[in-house]
Order: C-alpha cells, then structure tokens, then sequence
C-alpha cells in the first residue's frame, strides 16, 4: 500500500509529450561504391541513336620494314580497328508518399525522400557497374590458398599471376606511387593496378604475403575511404556488395570475383541530358484528390568491358567458410 | 496499396516442376490443383498452395518453402502447414534477380559418363532441354566442378552435356550436385566456358553453352586459358569469330593453331591445384563486309553490344502430388500478384 506525498513527478504527472525527435536523422546505410571509378568516362550525346560505339586502332606490326637498298617499297598495312559497343538503359524509381504522411512526419519527408532517391542513384550504377565486371570478364580460379578448395582462398602467388597477365598484356597502371616516408611500419606502394573485393575477403587479405593494411601508407592523403590494402601491384578496395556466388565451388562454399584491371578496360557511358533526373510530382497530378505526390529519380547508363586485355580477376574462396 | 493480379494462368502437370515468367516481378503467388481439389486424395496431396514475398517481412517465404493446403485419407478435410513441414515435397523459389542459383535443385547427380556428349544420371531432376545447370562438389571430374552446361537430350533421370567430351577424362563422376541457374548473366556479352579447341588453320572452340545466343561472326573473343589446360599459345589472344553452330556449341575462328599444344583439361586429381577455368569473354567486334557476297559481319546490335542480360523473373513451381505443380495429368491453376508501389 502507498500514500501520496503530495509531490508531483512523473509517475502521477506523465509528459505531455512522450518522445522527441532528436534533432536530426541518423545516417542512412550505404555501402560501398567501388565498381565505378576506376572506368572511363564517355557520354552519349542525344538524338542519336542508344548505342554508343567506342573505337580503337590497334597497333601496326613491327614486323620487317627494313629498306633494303633495292628500291621496292616495303609492304603497306591496312591498319585494323576494333569497336567495342553499348546500349544505352534507363532505371528509375519513385516513391508516392500520402499527404498525412507530409502533414504528420516531423523529418521533412519530401526533403529526406529525395535524399534516399540521390542515394539510390548512386547504387544502383554501381551494382549495375559490378554486373559488368562478373558476367562479361574471364576469371581464373586461385590456386595457392591453404583451404583445400577450388577456388582456394587468394594468395601472393594468385595476385602475382594477374600481374603478369595484365603486364604481359601491356596494360598500365592506375594509381600512382605513394613514396616512402621516415614514418616507423609504414612503406611505400607501386604504382598499381585496381582490385575490387567483397568486405567478406579481408579477412583473408589480412594474410596474404606481403600485404599493406592502408594504415600502413605512408601518406593518407587523398585516400578513398574504400580502399583496403595494397599486395603486389594491385591496391584493394571493398564493398559489401561485392561480386559473389553463392554455394559453387567445389566444396560448396561462396565462390567471391575479384575484377583486377588497369587504365582504359572498362566504361561507363551517361546519356547527355539524362545523366540524373530527380522530379516531383504535385499532388494534384498524382492523385485526383490531391492526397498523393510522388518523387522520382532516373538515370540512362550505357557500360562496357573496351578492352579485355587490361582487365582480369580472380575466383576465390575464404579460409574459413562464409 | 491493393494487391493488382498481374498474371494468372493454368496448365496440365507432367509431374515435373514448372518454371512460369513473371516479368513484372510478383509480391505474392498462388496456385490451384483443380483436379485434386474435389478428390479425396492419399493424405498430403496438395489442393492449393501460397508464396508470399520479401515484402511481407517475417512473413515471407523462405526459398524451396510455401503454405500448402493439402487433404487427408480419413476425413478429406483440408489441413494447412509449410513445405518444409514435409520429409518430401518441395515448394516455390522465386528467382528475381541475376545472376542466380536455384536453391531447391540443388539436386544430386548420380554420374556423368566419359562420352563425347558427356550424359549426366540424376533422378527425377525437372530439368528441360536447353536449361543451363551447374555442377559442383563433384565426385570425380573435379575439373568441371563449379562449371555451367546447356544440357539437352532430356528424359526423366538423366540428360546429355553436348559441349562436354569426357572421353579423354580418367574416371567417370560418381557424385555431385547441381543447380539450375539463368541463362543469361546480368550484363551480355557474357563470358563463356571453354571444353575444347582443336588444332586446325581455323580452329574450333566448343563452348559449354550454346554460344548462338550470345554471339555473331565478326564478333571477337578474348581466350583466357589457364596453364593446367594446355594451349598456353592461345591465352590471352584475342580472335574473330568466323562462324556459330548452335548444333554443336561451337565456333569457328580466324586462328591458326595447328602448332600450338593440345588443348585438354586437367586430371581430376590434380584438383584443387590446377588452375581453373578455360574461358572466352567477348572483346568487341570488327565490322566487315564480303564485297563478293555482300554479307556485313558484326553489325548485329542486337548481340554484340554490351547490355543487360534477357532475364525475365519467375517463379519455380516443385513437381510431384505433394508440391505446388501437382501430379502427372493434375490441371493447376495460377495466379500472380504484385503490391503497387
């Protein structure tokens, strides 16, 4: 049994106001974008046709050529020109959002619904980006983990093999040089070539012979916060979203691509005009009472592998199974 | 928002599992055994069946599961629980995005023969000409574990691999599993699997898949060939197609490789060493045009641009009495349903 004690607290005299907005939202999950900036760049101009052709002439051959004294001219060569093609798509998406909705929510909903659909072009051209990589690129399948799978897990020696592929193939590098620094457990990177990776490999890359944990840079300066380490003369970078396949290796497990590459292997083509369209739709357009609105995002987006010789990758599996 | 049924159809059960398009995706699906439904069948044949999707949360169907209406002996009541209530039956997998892996086939094959169209033994898999399987965990043949094949030549409990000669390969498979995937990747042109090359002026590749989908003459391929394969001389090359054979999974290109080393694929038992896998992967095209014959190579946008793949969503329906596509001869009825917005 309780007697009162005439004081007024909370139990007998409840808030008026039970909860409070705190005094912003918190952050919105975004995972990683990787599958984008290291690919060239192109744009379609418009009213002319959805697919853009991109052109290269390879090299004449060194073969001969020696004038000889005889006065005959050597061989003419037709130079040859190889044209890599891709079509134009459109994605879209929108959110219809009631107008109690509007009226009720305290968090500026329009304001933060646009927000969500930037987010989500952003994305969404990167899965797109990713598509690419994994079904129009060879892979080979690493050999020199311990796990007793094939795929196995990735090695030195695996890494090492796409090196002498994509060198072997003249391809160049991308990211340059970070120089050694008078800094204690740091060391310099190469110039290097580009590695995409699931966030479910660092564990192994950890492990690898030789690796460089970003931290051990000797520069931050101007590091992409996706980048993850440097091994050999790739620099990884990882996202969640990376490029997986579940249940199809030899045991069973998540067999995971890694897309390695150099300058000029891939590219994103946007549409001029079209590159990313955020709109409203007002009540009185959407709904026939007014009640609805609606805002949406677009965007036109044309990919493409230009040259296979400067991109490769590997197949691999994790150490311990995931 | 209302549920809108976006499409709805029936047709007449084989007793094998059913794969129905659902291009505008579905948010809900179910199904009907109209023969079954007025008979009172033997206990757990099912009269109806529901798949709920990811939109319905905690709700949501897990794959190879569903709500199941079936009947009992004794009283021909119906009684309802899930799919995976059963020791037997299978439910609904929707495949909605790509590339994918059926999750309910992940069936077990018996063998695969060494043969020149190498034939796969594997008890009522569902399966159907022209569907493209995966193989892994392979007992045996570990050098074409994890790969893809169009199979064909289909009967109840088996079908043949045309662009598969394991007539070279130590040991039949005794063991495996496979799975039923798309048949086309997220984006195309998609890589493709290599099986063989011939040493010929012009030499012809085979492909594990029938490559006429994918693929023109005039179109170029990037050959990636792993040391454990032996034709080293053609990795890394690149070569224009001359001509496709639908028939045979092969194409015929403008390479002369009649010195090169022979190409084969490595002895199971040197898995998991050997590097893996032979591939192709498409490397643009060089338009030409035959003044004698008029004929232009490699302007068929239609193939060798790169573009999203053909992938159309579905839903696939288990077959047999106790599973959503009912029994031989049984008439089902379906509907699918999407949720606006």
């Amino acid at each position: 049994m309780s007697f009162p004690t005439g004081i007024t607290n909370i139990n007998n005299f409840a808030p008026e106001l039970p909860v409070q907005a705190a005094e912003d939202l918190l952050s919105t999950p975004m995972f990683n974008l990787i599958h984008s900036f290291g690919v060239d760049l192109h744009h379609a101009e418009s009213y002319i046709g959805k697919t853009t052709r991109m052109s290269r002439f390879e090299r004449l051959s060194t073969d001969g050529g020696q004038l000889d004294g005889s006065g005959i001219d050597p061989a003419s060569e037709v130079p040859v020109r190889t044209d890599i093609d891709a079509t134009m798509e459109i994605y879209a998406k929108s959110i219809v959002t009631n107008e109690q909705v509007i009226l009720y929510e305290n968090s500026k909903t329009l304001t933060k619904f646009t927000a969500l659909l930037g987010q989500w072009l952003r994305e969404k051209e990167d899965l797109l980006m990713r598509d690419l990589f994994s079904s129009s690129v060879s892979y080979i399948n690493c050999t020199g983990g311990t796990n007793g799978d094939q795929p196995s897990n990735i090695s030195l020696n695996d890494i090492n093999n796409i090196e002498t592929i994509l060198l072997g193939n003249d391809a160049r590098t991308m990211l340059v040089s970070i120089d050694a620094m008078d800094k204690f457990n740091t060391g310099p990177t190469r110039d290097a070539f580009i590695a995409l990776a699931s966030t479910n490999l660092t564990n192994d890359l950890q492990k690898v012979q030789g690796v460089l944990l970003k931290n051990a840079y000797p520069s931050q300066e101007g590091l992409r916060p996706e980048e993850y380490c440097s091994i050999s003369r790739f620099r990884f970078f990882v996202s969640s979203k990376g490029a997986k396949t579940p249940g199809i290796s030899t045991l069973g497990r998540t067999v995971y691509t890694i897309p390695m590459y150099g300058l000029e292997a891939a590219a994103k083509i946007e549409q001029n005009s079209y590159t990313a369209v955020v709109g409203y739709r007002p009540p009185w357009v959407v709904s026939s009472v007014a009640q609805n609105s609606q805002l949406y995002a677009k965007f036109a987006i044309a990919r493409a592998i230009t040259n296979q010789n400067w991109i490769s990758g590997l197949n691999a599996t994790t150490f311990s199974p995931s | 928002m209302p549920f809108t049924i976006t499409m709805g159809g029936s047709f007449t059960s084989t007793g094998a599992g059913v794969k129905i398009l659902l291009p505008n995706y579905a948010d809900y699906f179910k199904v009907w055994n109209i023969t079954q439904m007025p008979l009172a069948p033997a206990t757990g044949v099912v009269i109806g069946a529901e798949w709920f999707g990811a939109k319905f949360g905690l709700g949501a169907t897990a794959a190879n599961d569903g709500i199941r209406i079936k009947k009992t002996n004794s009283t021909n009541a119906p009684l309802i629980d899930t799919f995976q209530t059963a020791t037997v039956s299978n439910g609904f997998t929707y495949v909605a995005t790509n590339p994918v892996v059926e999750q309910q086939n992940a069936a077990v094959i018996t063998s695969i023969t060494q043969a020149n169209g190498a034939v796969v033994s594997q008890t009522a898999h569902g399966y159907s000409n022209g569907d493209i399987i995966q193989f892994y965990n392979t007992t045996g043949m570990l050098q074409i574990s994890g790969m893809n094949f169009e199979i064909s030549s289909v009967s109840s409990n088996a079908y043949t691999l045309i662009g598969l000669d394991s007539s070279g390969f130590a040991a039949p498979a005794t063991a495996g599993f496979t799975r039923r995937i798309s048949r086309f990747l997220a984006v195309d042109p998609q890589f493709m699997y290599v099986t063989a090359v011939t040493k010929a002026v012009q030499a012809v590749v085979t492909l594990s898949v029938d490559p006429s989908l994918y693929y023109v003459p005039g179109m170029r391929f990037h050959f990636s060939i792993p040391f454990s394969f032996g034709m080293t001389e053609l990795n890394q090359v690149n070569a224009e197609i001359l001509s496709v054979n639908p028939a045979t999974y092969q194409v015929t290109i403008d390479l002369n490789t009649t010195a090169f080393t022979t190409f084969a694929f490595p002895a199971s038992t040197t898995s998991p060493t050997a590097t893996l896998f032979a591939t192709a992967s498409p490397s643009g095209t060089r338009t030409t045009r035959d003044p004698n014959t008029f004929v232009e190579k490699g302007y068929n946008f239609q193939f060798q641009a790169f573009h999203t793949g053909q992938f159309v969503p579905y839903i696939f329906l288990s077959g047999g009495a106790q599973s959503p596509a009912g029994a031989s001869g049984d008439q089902i009825n379906w509907q699918a349903y999407k949720l606006e917005n």
